[in-house]
């Protein structure tokens, strides 16, 4: 008997493999035949090819730093942090008031705003507030959440997050009013400024908010990689996130890294909020949300609870959300369908990410 | 005495900060409306009540007051000291951001452009109507003499011990009032349950009969829900799946429902009947369909994939491509309405028709919880490889959750189309999910009658306290956090389910231990 059973197992999960890869071979059989026929009509010129590519990487890398905040929070307390997407909109408003706040301030010496005459100090400024706004609203989300339901059954934390992110998306509505507001750039980082690329004949503008957002998000990658990795700090986080218990016992503040990690994750949501407003210019109280769940798939894209799984995810998901509409030949409404599309197979074929890491059935 | 101001300071500004936050949500005004009506106050101003305000701000001070002196009740001067602490703390908080906000009122600033609730008329009636200081210094009296008086109130009790002896008297009528002989009359006769059960359909009978349009309207949006969190709670509160894109299934029985009625975008006007039954089969087709795939998934991750669904239906449905067919942004439009016998449903009837359909799959589900189906979702939502083990077939049970959850939201979406004689996207956002989900959790997971109180005071009470409808959603995620720290069971919880969330406060195992072994 105890041969037949592990035999009889294999045997299933060898049919559901099949199946599997048959599935998977059409639908790679039917996308390069849209792909073919889109390409070979010619409706998209070189230039737009690549300029889809290049919005779809700034965009990546927003939703890349979004992503580490989950997956920090995921690594760390098995839980969603559905309420992440509304930190970034907090960064994203306190950048908004920082730049209108500099622009009302006159400086003699040159006769413009603040904004215009130190437009470096200005954005380092916009920066530091924003992830400061956004790090303290996780640390207070942590500790008045999602602390008092440690240990509680998983499905208690996930409703006290989406719970809160309602009620951060609601309170931004009512205390700043519905509207949407336009970011005010210093100078220098006008949303169309940029360099142009001759590419076939057409000019392409790479905008310096968007190469801004791209290497801001890289820096803020590699920095976070070496902390997390490199240092004694970060050492013991990722004790943390193996086992609570054993981190306590070789004398680990198991309370103190997990607030800090929603510290460090909100930070970084913060920063992806003033990212965002600068490189897209609106934002408004709803703006964290969608963000949010993409930049999850994104996490989940490359692996949850893994950090170069996160990056690598999210700039794949922004090309492919970019370019997937155009390359398919369907209509530019649905690149939302598309990354939910790309989570949904995503998490039924490879729930370990395409980098991957290897999950229990309890996390999964 | 150094450990009491600091617990002191602490409170206040705790209370303080929070207090900032309900003014700069503009929450104040509204309820000191509320409470100056309460009270019968007629000298409204334009934007509220200044003596609405006045007694919100004394109960608020009152109430920090008395939290002060929870850790030394016995004794008058260590309460005197918390209560002098935490009253200072809010009174400056308070009356500090008060005088910053009227000072740059009265330089013209406009802080309406980024503060929308700081209007002039708002700052205005923050100061109750007068000029900055006598404003200021008010504000700040009312905190510092009413923090203290709650403060010295709260040990007053204590000392008299009122608390105990109130209590005590309660304790004895209750009792009395259960060895009454009509109560043990109620209790000893076995038809009692049913005298119950009668009296209560009655009153669901009568009620409608009382009500006014807009009211029928209103109590049919939330037997709507009610049907939607039945659904909802065979698939989680049963079965232990958490759906977050139960709104989809709704979508596509009112879209069901509206293109086979509506005379556009598809010229079928099908009649009503068979359509509703075809719309709960789509439905449930489409819980099957979303099943298959997720069926391996468990906890976070179907939550997440259920929601993308949800928002690839709500995209696909206002999308350009799709709307020759299903109407696009601007929805379906003329949808039938029932009728029986050459008789229209609308109004009363139709608040009739959407009880009688309750009551139905209320006896369905019943049925089906007492079941062996309902024994095997609880032991899935138990432990699914100890169910897999005692021989369940977990696959195939979840999938019939999926589905009859499904089906349910399915017929509540026809209902609701055919009763706006409308549908669009915007019927079929987000919201909805997590408005079904919360209503399932503030009432009780996996308690039919749970499922009712919560649908009443999730989408009837908000019905009752109109003015505070731009702070419904705000209260929402309030309440949703709050319940989940204080009474994660619910309302009207499952006996089961009771017994489960507060296993850690009984039993062997305290919960951080239990955590831990989880994760292995």
């Amino acid at each position: 008997m105890s041969e037949t059973k592990p035999k009889k197992t294999t045997g299933r999960v060898n049919s559901f493999k099949i199946i599997q890869a048959i599935i998977s071979v059409l639908f790679l059989a039917f996308l390069s035949w849209r792909l073919y026929n889109v390409i070979s009509s010619g409706v998209y010129g070189p230039d737009t090819w690549v300029r889809f590519a290049i919005s779809g990487l700034i965009i990546g890398s927003v939703y890349a730093v979004i992503a580490i905040g989950y997956t920090l929070v995921y690594g760390i307390l098995f839980m969603i942090n559905f309420a992440h997407g509304e930190l970034m909109m907090i960064g994203a408003f306190s950048g908004y008031f920082v730049f209108e706040a500099l622009k009302s301030i006159p400086v003699a010496a040159t006769g413009m705003s603040f904004l215009d005459s130190y437009q470096i100090i200005s954005v380092v400024l916009a920066f530091i507030v924003g992830m400061f706004m956004a790090a303290l609203s996780g640390y207070f989300l942590e500790k008045i959440a999602y602390r008092p339901l440690r240990g509680a059954p998983r499905l208690i934390p996930l409703i006290s997050a989406i719970g809160a992110s309602i009620f951060l998306q609601n309170a931004a509505q009512v205390t700043f009013g519905p509207q949407r507001r336009t970011y005010t750039n210093p100078d220098a980082l006008l949303r169309s400024q940029g360099w142009r690329i001759p590419i076939g004949g057409e000019e392409v503008i790479l905008t310096y908010t968007g190469v801004l957002t791209f290497v801001l998000s890289i820096l803020l990658l590699i920095g976070l990689y070496t902390l997390v990795m490199r240092t004694r700090y970060g050492r013991s986080m990722r004790a943390v996130a193996e086992n609570k218990q054993t981190a306590a016992l070789m004398g680990i503040n198991v309370d103190r890294i997990i607030s800090n990690t929603f510290i460090i994750s909100g930070a970084l949501g913060g920063a992806a909020g003033v990212m965002w407003g600068i490189h897209n210019g609106i934002i408004y109280h709803f703006v964290g949300f969608i963000p949010g769940i993409k930049a999850f798939t994104a996490a989940v894209l490359g692996g949850i609870g893994n950090i170069p799984g996160a990056m690598v995810g999210g700039l794949l998901l922004g090309i492919v959300e970019s370019l997937g509409p155009a390359a398919l030949g369907i209509d530019f409404q649905l690149k939302d369908v598309i990354a939910f599309s790309i989570l949904v197979l995503i998490l039924i074929f490879r729930p370990s990410g395409i980098v991957g890491e290897v999950l229990t059935e309890e996390k999964v | 005495m150094k450990d009491l101001i600091k617990q002191g300071l602490r409170l206040g500004s705790i209370f303080g900060v929070v207090i900032i936050f309900l003014i700069l949500f503009g929450l104040t005004s509204t309820l000191s409306d509320i409470l100056g009506e309460f009270v019968n106050l007629e000298s409204r101003t334009r934007t509220g009540n200044p003596g609405g305000l006045i007694i919100l701000f004394a109960i608020l001070s009152l109430w920090a007051g008395s939290m002060a002196t929870a850790s030394d009740r016995s004794n008058w001067k260590p309460a005197l000291v918390s209560g002098v602490s935490v009253s200072l703390i809010i009174a400056l908080l308070i009356s500090g951001f008060i005088l910053l906000v009227g000072f740059l009122d009265s330089l013209d600033v406009a802080m309406r452009d980024y503060l929308a609730q700081l209007d002039h008329l708002s700052i205005q009636f923050l100061l109750y109507g007068r000029d900055l200081t006598t404003g200021v210094l008010l504000t700040f009296g009312i905190f510092f003499l009413f923090g203290i008086l709650g403060a010295l109130l709260t040990y007053w009790y204590e000392a008299k011990q009122a608390g105990e002896v109130i209590q005590k008297q309660v304790l004895v009528l209750k009792e009395k009032a259960l060895d009454s002989k009509l109560a043990k009359q109620y209790k000893e006769n076995p038809r009692s349950k049913w005298i119950g059960y009668g009296l209560l359909g009655l009153v669901v009978f009568i009620t409608p009969q009382f009500l006014g349009k807009y009211w029928n309207y209103a109590m049919g949006t939330v037997g709507i829900y009610v049907l939607m969190g039945l659904g909802l709670n065979i698939v989680v509160g049963l079965a232990g799946l958490l759906d977050l894109g139960y709104v989809a299934f709704f979508a596509i029985g009112a879209y069901t429902a509206g293109l086979l009625t509506a005379p556009a975008p598809l010229p079928l006007q099908i009649g009503f009947w068979p359509v509703l039954i075809f719309s709960i089969v789509m439905a449930a087709f489409a819980g099957i369909l979303l099943g298959i795939p997720v069926l391996r998934m468990r906890g976070d991750y179907l939550a997440i994939v259920t929601l993308g669904f949800g928002e690839i239906i709500r995209v696909l449905i206002r999308s350009d491509m799709l709307a020759p067919y299903v109407g696009g942004p601007q929805g379906i439009r003329d949808i039938a309405g029932p009728s029986l016998f050459g008789i229209a449903f609308s109004g009363k009837a139709y608040l009739y028709l959407i009880i009688f359909a309750i009551l139905l799959i209320i006896l369905f589900t019943n049925y089906l919880q007492n079941s062996k189906v309902g024994r095997a979702w609880m032991a899935m939502r138990e432990d699914e490889t100890v169910a897999q083990a005692m021989g369940i077939n977990t696959l195939y049970y979840k999938l019939m959750a999926f589905a009859t959850g499904a089906a349910f939201a399915g017929l509540g979406g026809a209902l609701f189309a055919a009763r706006n004689q409308y549908t669009g996207p915007a019927d079929h956002t987000l919201m909805v999910s997590i408005n079904v989900l919360s209503l399932l959790i503030v009432g009780g997971m996996g308690s039919i009658p749970g499922v009712i109180v919560g649908a009443f005071v999730l989408k009837g009470l908000p019905e009752i306290l109109r003015e505070l409808d731009l702070y419904r959603l705000l209260v929402f995620g309030g309440l949703l956090v709050f319940m989940m720290i204080m009474r994660p069971e619910g309302i009207w919880p499952a006996p089961r389910r009771r017994m489960e969330l507060h296993e850690g406060e009984l039993d062997v195992l305290p919960p951080e231990e239990s955590l831990v072994g989880k994760e292995g």
